[in-house]
């Protein structure tokens, strides 16, 4: 008995060491022929380009709006098998690294989604990565604010996506409590936003927002409304110290941590929670946190949209910016043709498609013809017929446009601490220009 | 044993080939065996690390990198965000370990007198935080002590505290997480370690000890310690290794805590490789620092335990 057992156990340890040799076993979030994808879609690209991998995030939104494109694509196309595969953004970024970083191809997709603030970093590192896409679409056609950051040199090397254009949603019902109506909302600065808040916590006993100590995200909304980013207009070295929009965003982050009007969130889970539970009366940020808001059916006419509030002391600051973003990009892997023809007959040139976008997902591109199309201008009865869309795109066109670089997550990391260690009483100068030479020494 | 082609025989022809290839085939046939583990180790380990070292005297963007000698190593010392990362480091070092260390003999004592009914569900109790899930018991953990978590609820609910402690968003309880976390999960394995040591002691020690008046803590430092000491190095040392590594709870219960107060070397040098803009050859340099870390802290610790090297 014992030496049969002893048998089966040492069978069962071979097998499981053989078999974890075939195929990555990479921790992906909801699997979905990941495996398969991955292998296949590259290997098989070899054969004049018949089938083409795709890596997004977001099922809501991104893998959404690309299974919308693949249906309309196989009617132009039916020969090209698309495979869309789910990993969370944080996933991508690292596996794209690895890939990218080690020389090898497989196990690469043919497409992939990055962010904008994030572009430039992977343009710069693997030069030779990526499929130029200027001749497969027009890019006058997009938003001048997107094309920037997918390019370099001017030429164009991502299909530009979503846009992330910000909003304020607010809560009709808290606001009306504490006598505001969004009529009143229509040009705030960020010290009306700070005053209101202070009247609806106190008329209503609930706070105005909800922030993650971790995430500068307001910090950047701020500053793009003057036009200013975390680096110089070259997108090359840090401009923390003598940034006078940062100054500004810094105080009215740390006056709106006194006023109490803030509630400190830890993970993305935890901040929807914020304002799905009710606990806050607005967001202030990308328009694509509508499918999160809209999730909560019960809060149905209840939300309203507008403008994102500007910075009072920084002339020339206007009521738009931008929050997030991302592109698509082509690697340059076997298959980059066929996927490049994707790309540009869908997210690059089909104004219904992105009319389909709006209607299924809520998801608002940057393509600027698609703005003419019908859904553009419809009402939505959850905001209470507001036209958000055509709002929102309205908004797209002042977005200043800045130069994002390639180290803006470094740069954030940093800032993150400063600021912790400005609300905790150290000088506003000293903290940014400590920043200043960290993030100098940092960024090469 | 050694294979020489001395040893002829004096018999027929065919029996003195015998003789040398017997001695012969011994020897090739122990290389045979040794050799291939020899390439493996030599393939996967130490070729690597080559690579590695090779890897920190390079500095550049994603593929581009070029040759800077030894001013990786140089940066090391003004890089503010590592400095931290060894400090916070050093500091779940420094309270965690010795904490898990008494802990566990504690409980392994306690564990290991015969008065104690249900000492089975006990050690399986204590021993099954070792073997969850890193992701899965941090991602609880993260939620357990959230601002609206379930601890706070509790201490708020029994009026211990008046205003919920911000365990994940404050510099300092974030590390109190933390290492609560380790200790919950590597106090049982250790205990295990010392389980088997105490079964080892003989009885009649203990028994002559309180014969002669010792009282429990008497015989508990007196005789247990001393007698556990080479299976106490060993733990620590253990633990010194796998704290310094540490990675996985930093990086799913606080990603680094409030700024980088929370941050390790490991986190460090994934952010480097992965979040920023890609620098693997000083990423591989900050992971270097950790090896010289290791080898210091496990030569201190062999020569405090008063052994010889």
């Amino acid at each position: 008995m014992k030496k049969w057992l002893t048998v089966v156990l040492a069978v069962v340890l071979l097998l499981s060491a053989c078999s974890s040799g075939g195929g990555n076993k990479q921790d992906s979030s909801s699997g979905g022929g990941n495996g398969g994808g991955d292998n296949g879609g590259s290997a098989s690209g070899g054969k004049e380009a018949a089938e083409i991998t795709i890596w997004a995030w977001d099922p809501n939104f991104n893998i959404k709006a690309l299974n919308i494109a693949k249906e309309r694509y196989s009617k132009i196309n039916p020969d090209v098998k698309i495979n869309i595969v789910e990993n969370a953004q944080a996933d991508i970024i690292q596996k794209l690294n690895t890939g990218l970083g080690s020389g090898t191809t497989t196990g690469l997709p043919n497409i992939v989604l990055i962010e904008d603030y994030r572009a430039q970093s992977f343009l710069k590192a693997f030069p030779d990565m990526f499929y130029e896409l200027t001749d497969t679409f027009n890019a006058a056609d997009f938003a001048e604010y997107k094309v920037g950051p997918t390019s370099v040199d001017g030429r164009n090397y991502g299909l530009p996506f979503d846009s992330g254009v910000t909003g304020l949603f607010v809560r009709t019902d808290y606001l009306a409590e504490a006598g505001y109506s969004p009529d009143d909302l229509q040009a705030l600065t960020w010290n009306e936003f700070i005053e209101i808040g202070k009247n609806v916590k106190e008329a209503t006993g609930k706070d105005m927002l909800s922030l993650d100590p971790n995430d500068l995200g307001i910090i950047r909304v701020m500053i793009q409304t003057a036009g200013k980013w975390y680096l110089d207009e070259n997108g090359e070295k840090p401009f923390l110290a003598g940034n006078e929009a940062l100054k500004e965003a810094f105080q009215l982050y740390k006056e709106m941590m006194e006023a109490d009007i803030v509630k400190p969130n830890a993970d993305w889970s935890q901040f929807v929670a914020a304002f799905n539970s009710g606990d806050v009366a607005s967001v202030p940020t990308g328009n694509w946190i509508n499918a999160s808001i809209k999730a909560e059916s019960s809060q149905a006419g209840k939300w309203a949209v507008v403008p994102i509030p500007r910075l009072a002391g920084q002339p020339g600051s206007v009521n738009a910016s931008n929050l997030g973003g991302s592109s698509w990009y082509v690697l340059n892997v076997p298959g980059k043709e066929a996927a490049a023809d994707f790309l540009a007959k869908t997210f690059g040139s089909d104004v219904e498609f992105y009319q389909e976008l709006v209607t299924e997902i809520g998801a608002i591109g940057t393509y600027i013809p698609a703005s003419t199309g019908e859904a553009y201008s419809a009402a939505d009865p959850f905001y209470n017929g507001q036209k958000t869309i055509a709002d929102f795109a309205k908004w797209t066109e002042d977005i200043p446009r800045v130069n994002f670089g390639a180290h803006t997550y470094v740069i954030e990391d940093i800032l993150v601490v400063e600021m912790q260690n400005y609300l905790n009483g150290k000088p506003l100068d000293d903290a940014l220009n400590d920043a200043q030479k960290q993030a100098e020494a940092q960024v090469r | 044993m050694d294979g020489s082609i001395q040893g002829v025989s004096v018999s027929a022809g065919k029996g003195v080939c015998i003789t040398v290839s017997i001695r012969m085939r011994t020897r090739v046939t122990g290389w045979c065996f040794v050799i291939a583990a020899v390439v493996l180790i030599c393939l996967f380990y130490f070729y690597p690390m080559i690579q590695a070292f090779n890897l920190s005297l390079k500095s550049g963007v994603g593929t581009n990198l070029q040759y800077v000698g030894f001013e990786n190593y140089k940066r090391l010392f003004t890089d503010s965000n590592f400095i931290t990362a060894v400090t916070n480091t050093f500091i779940y070092l420094i309270v965690q370990v010795p904490i898990m260390i008494i802990l566990a003999l504690l409980l392994s004592v306690m564990l290991n007198s015969d008065k104690l009914r249900l000492k089975g569900l006990f050690r399986t109790a204590i021993f099954l935080p070792c073997v969850t899930s890193l992701v899965a018991y941090s991602v609880i953990f993260k939620y357990l002590f959230a601002n609206d978590g379930l601890v706070n609820l509790l201490l708020l609910r029994l009026s211990i505290i008046d205003r919920p402690i911000g365990w994940i968003t404050d510099p300092f309880w974030a590390k109190v997480t933390i290492i609560l976390a380790i200790t919950w999960r590597w106090t049982g394995y250790n205990m295990i370690f010392y389980l088997s040591a105490l079964q080892n002691i003989d009885r009649s020690i203990y028994e002559a000890a309180t014969i002669d008046g010792a009282s429990a803590f008497g015989k508990f430092t007196k005789i247990t310690i001393p007698l556990l000491k080479p299976i106490i190095l060993f733990t620590s040392i253990m633990s010194t290794i796998g704290t310094l590594q540490l990675f996985d709870e930093v990086m799913n219960i606080t990603k680094g805590g409030p700024g980088n107060a929370t941050m390790s070397i490991s986190q460090y040098i994934y952010n480097l490789s992965f979040k920023y803009t890609p620098d693997f050859g000083y990423a591989a340099t900050v992971s270097y620092a950790i090896v010289v870390l290791i080898v210091i802290f496990s030569y201190m610790q062999f020569r405090a335990a008063g052994d010889r090297r």
